[in-house]
C-alpha cells in the first residue's frame, strides 16, 4: 500500500503540473458538481432526521419491532460478513492470482449478482431452495426447509453482497506487487506463512473496504429477502423490512427505524475507519 | 490510467445513445399512436386483477381510443398512495374500512357503490403437506401458514372468522393459528402465491383467487359458513380524477349485468 500511495502522489503532482495552466472553469464545474451532488444526497437524510424531531417519532425506534428488526439486522449481515469472508478470501486470491482454465467465466459469474435485480434474485433463490426448488425438493425429503427462516435471510444477503467483497478482496491482491512474496519464499517462509503474514497484511485496506461494502449491500437488502425468506418479525424481517411494512401503516415507526439504520450504518461506517486508519 | 479512462468515457458514451435510440423508437411508437387520446386509472384491490383485467378490455373495446390503467394491490396499499397523491380515477376497495377512510380523507367523489361480494377460504398446495381437510386444521401445530399483511382486507376478515372460531372452538384456537404465521404478505395474491409454489402450508385467501390458473396448483377449504365474513366491494370515482366522465362509465360498467356477469364468473357473489 506504501508503495502504492506513493506512485499515486507521484502520479497526482505529476498531473498537476500538466494543468498548472489554471483551467478555473474546469475546477469550478467540478466544484458545482460536487456541491449539487453533496446537496442532493444530504437533504433527504436531513429530512428524515427533522421528520423525526419535529414528530417526535423517537419513541418508535424504542419499540419491540424496531429492536428485534435491528437485532435481527446485525445478526444476519454479521454472520453473512463472516461467511464472506471466510469464503470470499481465499476465492478471491485464486481469481485474481491464479490463471486457470474458467477464471474469466468465473469472474464474470461473481459479478452476476451485482447486475441481476435483488427481485429477481429472491424469485431465483426461491426455485432453488424453496420446497419446490432444484435443491429445496431434496432438502425437503430431509425434513430440511429454508424459506421463512433467518438462514434464507443469510442466503439471500451472502447472494446479493458477495461480490462487493470478492471484487475488492480480487482487486487488493492483484495490485499487489509479486515480488514482495517470492522474497518471503525465499527467505524461508511456507506458502502458508507467506500468505498470511505478507499477503494478507498487504491486502488489508482492501480486504476492509470490500467487507464494508458487502456489509453495507447486506443491510440495505430487501427484495431477495422479501421474496425468499418472507417477512416475519423478529425471524426474517430485517429493518429494511421493517420499514416498508410500517410505511403503510405507521409513517412515523417507518422514519424512526430509517434514523436508527442511518445511525447503525453510520456508526459502524466510522469505527472501521478509525481502526484501520493508516497510523 | 488514461487508457481506463477513455474507456470508461466511452462506455458512457455508448450508454448515453443506446438511451437515447430507446428514447427515439418510444416516441416514434407514440406518435404512431396519437389517436390515443385518454387514459383511466384504476386503483383496484388486488383480488380484482383477473375480473378487472377482462373488463378492461371490454373498455377498451367499447371506448375506441381509450386506455385502462390499472393497478392491482392491497387495498390498504392503494390508500396510503392515494393519502401521498396518487393520481387516479377510480378506487375499487376489498372492504369498507379503506374505503370509508378514502371517504373521510376526502378523496372520493360521490357515494361509494357495493359492486361485489366474496368470501374466505383457506388455500393449501395441491399435495397438502400439513394435511388440511377441514378449517380447524389450521391450528394444527407446525402448519406453516402465511397472512397479508395487518389492515389488508383479506387479513382483516381472516382475524374477524378467527374471533368468531375462537368462541365456537374454544381452547386458545386464534392463538394457536396465529402462532402458526410464518410471513405477512403484501396482499392476497402474494400470500396464494406463496401456497402455489408450495413454501406454505395454507392461506386465507377469497373464493376469487381460486382461478382457473391456479387450480392445479392449489385447493381450497371452505370455512364453516356461521364462521365466515361476508367480504365487501366498494367502488367510487375520485375527486382528483382527471376524468369524471370516464370514470363515471366505469362504474357503469362493473355494476352493469355484464360487469356483474364477468365479476361472477371470477369467482365474485353478485353485489345486490
Amino acid at each position: 500500500m506504501g508503495i502504492r500511495a506513493r506512485r499515486l502522489s507521484e502520479k497526482r503532482r505529476a498531473d498537476t503540473r500538466r494543468s498548472s495552466g489554471g483551467d478555473t472553469l474546469a475546477s469550478g464545474l467540478a466544484v458545482a458538481a460536487l456541491a449539487l451532488l453533496a446537496g442532493f444526497i444530504s437533504l433527504p437524510i436531513l429530512s428524515l432526521i427533522v421528520w423525526t424531531v419535529s414528530e417526535d417519532s423517537w419513541r418508535a425506534m424504542a419499540s419491540p419491532q424496531a429492536r428485534e428488526a435491528l437485532f435481527l439486522s446485525m445478526k444476519t449481515t454479521g454472520i453473512s460478513l463472516a461467511i464472506l469472508i471466510v469464503l470470499g478470501t481465499p476465492a478471491a486470491y485464486l481469481l485474481a492470482r491464479v490463471d486457470f482454465p474458467g477464471n474469466r467465466a468465473l469472474n464474470a459469474l461473481m459479478d452476476l449478482p451485482v447486475v441481476l435485480p435483488p427481485s429477481a434474485a429472491g424469485i431465483a433463490l426461491l426455485l432453488a431452495f424453496g420446497r419446490f426448488g432444484l435443491v429445496g425438493e431434496y432438502l425437503n425429503v430431509f425434513g430440511v426447509t429454508l424459506t421463512f427462516t433467518t438462514v434464507a435471510v443469510v442466503m439471500a444477503e451472502v447472494f446479493v453482497a458477495a461480490p462487493f467483497y470478492v471484487r475488492q478482496a480480487a482487486t487488493g491482491f492483484a495490485e499487489m506487487d509479486p515480488d514482495v512474496e517470492e522474497a518471503g519464499l525465499v527467505d524461508g517462509a511456507g506458502r502458508a506463512g507467506v500468505f498470511f503474514r505478507i499477503t494478507l497484511p498487504l491486502a488489508f485496506p482492501a480486504l476492509v473496504a470490500g467487507a464494508l461494502m458487502a456489509w453495507a449491500r447486506a443491510l440495505g437488502e430487501f427484495g431477495a429477502t422479501i421474496i425468499f425468506a418472507g417477512n416475519f418479525p423478529g425471524v426474517t424481517q430485517t429493518i429494511p423490512l421493517a420499514i416498508f411494512a410500517n410505511f403503510q401503516r405507521d409513517l412515523d415507526a417507518a422514519v424512526a427505524l430509517s434514523v436508527l439504520v442511518l445511525g447503525f450504518a453510520f456508526t459502524v461506517m466510522l469505527t472501521v475507519r478509525y481502526l484501520t486508519r493508516e497510523r | 490510467m488514461s487508457f481506463t479512462c477513455s474507456r470508461l468515457i466511452f462506455s458512457v458514451l455508448l450508454l448515453a445513445l443506446l438511451t437515447n435510440l430507446s428514447a427515439c423508437g418510444g416516441s416514434g411508437e407514440a406518435s404512431d399512436k396519437t389517436e390515443r387520446k385518454a387514459t383511466l386509472t384504476v386503483l383496484a384491490a388486488s383480488s380484482l386483477t383477473d375480473a378487472f383485467g377482462e373488463l378492461a378490455d371490454t373498455f377498451e373495446r367499447e371506448n375506441p381510443g381509450v386506455e385502462v390503467k390499472a393497478s392491482y394491490e392491497s387495498s390498504s396499499t392503494l390508500l396510503a398512495q392515494m393519502q401521498q397523491g396518487a393520481p387516479a380515477d377510480v378506487f375499487a376497495a376489498a372492504d369498507e374500512a379503506k374505503m370509508k377512510a378514502a371517504v373521510e380523507e376526502n378523496l372520493v367523489d360521490g357515494e361509494p357503490e357495493t359492486f361485489a361480494k366474496n368470501r374466505e377460504v383457506i388455500m393449501v398446495p395441491k399435495d397438502n403437506p400439513a394435511s388440511i381437510e377441514e378449517f380447524r386444521d389450521v391450528a394444527k401445530p407446525g402448519v406453516k401458514l402465511v397472512l397479508a399483511e395487518d389492515e389488508v382486507p383479506v387479513a382483516e376478515y381472516a382475524k374477524e372468522i378467527l374471533g368468531k372460531a375462537n368462541e365456537e372452538y374454544g381452547g386458545g384456537f386464534e392463538e394457536a393459528v396465529m402462532s402458526n404465521i410464518v410471513s405477512r404478505e403484501a396482499d392476497v395474491r402474494a400470500s396464494v402465491n406463496r401456497v402455489a409454489l408450495g413454501d406454505a402450508d395454507a392461506t386465507f385467501g377469497y373464493t376469487s383467487d381460486y382461478t382457473p390458473i391456479l387450480r392445479d396448483k392449489v385447493e381450497s377449504v371452505t370455512i364453516p359458513a356461521d364462521l365466515n365474513t361476508i367480504a365487501t366491494y366498494p367502488i367510487a370515482q375520485l375527486k382528483e380524477a382527471n376524468d369524471p366522465e370516464l370514470a363515471r362509465k366505469w362504474l357503469d360498467l362493473v355494476t352493469s349485468e355484464k360487469g356483474q356477469e364477468v365479476l361472477e364468473r371470477w369467482g365474485f357473489e353478485p353485489a345486490a
